[in-house]
């Protein structure tokens, strides 16, 4: 059975030991996924702020990349996770630069609003060099 | 009007949410300074009608470098009763050729969006 075979099924049976390494399962996850080519989308830098209610300035809350899933666990802890407007910062361009590849957008950001922090967030990427797509998911 | 004929960078708004052009939203265009690392505001307009905004740039302006479209999405879900996943929508782009038209819609519902670079 390959290494990568091993780790997705891994991932399944054993999900508490995500919980365990990141503190808390996570209430905001993300998934980047290469639609251009049909897969995940791996190794993509992205980092997370929150807005400063009172100054409007970004607050570095985690950066990370994304696994060869495409995601990217424990981007935040319950105990962080608060109510509030915050970005998702991910580096395209630098994805599609590590394939030889060109893109239209440089990078890109997605803002979005948590007014409950008790309920799951899902914020995926569809991405492909021309074109991108965003939703709430689950 | 000789504005809309020659804009080099046209966009279209469509609330795919209701399934109708979304019109009446605010819209502002910014070029990077590359030096200083400061956005300069270039442009500014309101969807018509149709969802479009056209006019934002002359194609004398309009040189290569990166840009961002800003969408005030969520004022516009604001002005139809509805709230929104997100406050607005930037979209960061980089222009190599400024010879050529560039069309790049935004889809949008209260929780999702997607653009592309169309024609």
């Amino acid at each position: 059975m390959s290494a990568l075979r091993l780790q997705h099924i891994q991932r399944h049976i054993l999900p508490e030991n995500q919980q365990t390494m990141a503190g808390s399962l996570g209430t905001l996850t993300t998934h980047v996924l290469n639609t251009g080519m049909g897969v995940p989308a791996a190794n993509v830098a992205l980092v997370l702020y929150r807005q400063d209610s009172s100054t409007n300035a970004w607050t570095l809350i985690t950066s990370g990349t994304t696994n060869d899933d495409g995601r990217c666990p424990g981007l935040i802890t319950k105990e962080q996770f608060t109510a509030g407007v915050y970005k998702l910062h991910f580096e395209t361009a630098q994805y599609w630069a590590s394939m030889g590849e060109t893109s239209f957008y440089p990078y890109v950001e997605i803002v979005f609003t948590i007014n409950d922090p008790e309920q799951k967030y899902h914020v995926p990427l569809l991405l492909s060099r021309f074109s991108y797509s965003t939703y709430r998911g689950s | 009007m000789a504005a809309a004929v020659s804009s080099p960078l046209t966009t279209h708004v469509l609330n795919t949410g209701d399934g109708i052009p979304a019109s009446k939203m605010a819209v502002t265009l910014h070029r990077l300074d590359s030096e200083l690392k400061i956005w300069n505001m270039l442009g500014v307009g309101t969807t018509n009608e149709d969802g479009r905004c056209s006019g934002l740039i002359s194609q004398e302006a309009f040189t290569s470098g990166m840009y961002k479209l800003r969408f005030e999405t969520g004022s516009y879900w604001e002005s139809r009763g509805q709230t929104s996943f997100f406050p607005y929508v930037e979209v960061v782009f980089t222009i190599t050729d400024p010879g050529q038209r560039f069309h790049l819609p935004l889809l949008m519902s209260q929780f999702s969006y997607s653009t592309y670079r169309g024609s």
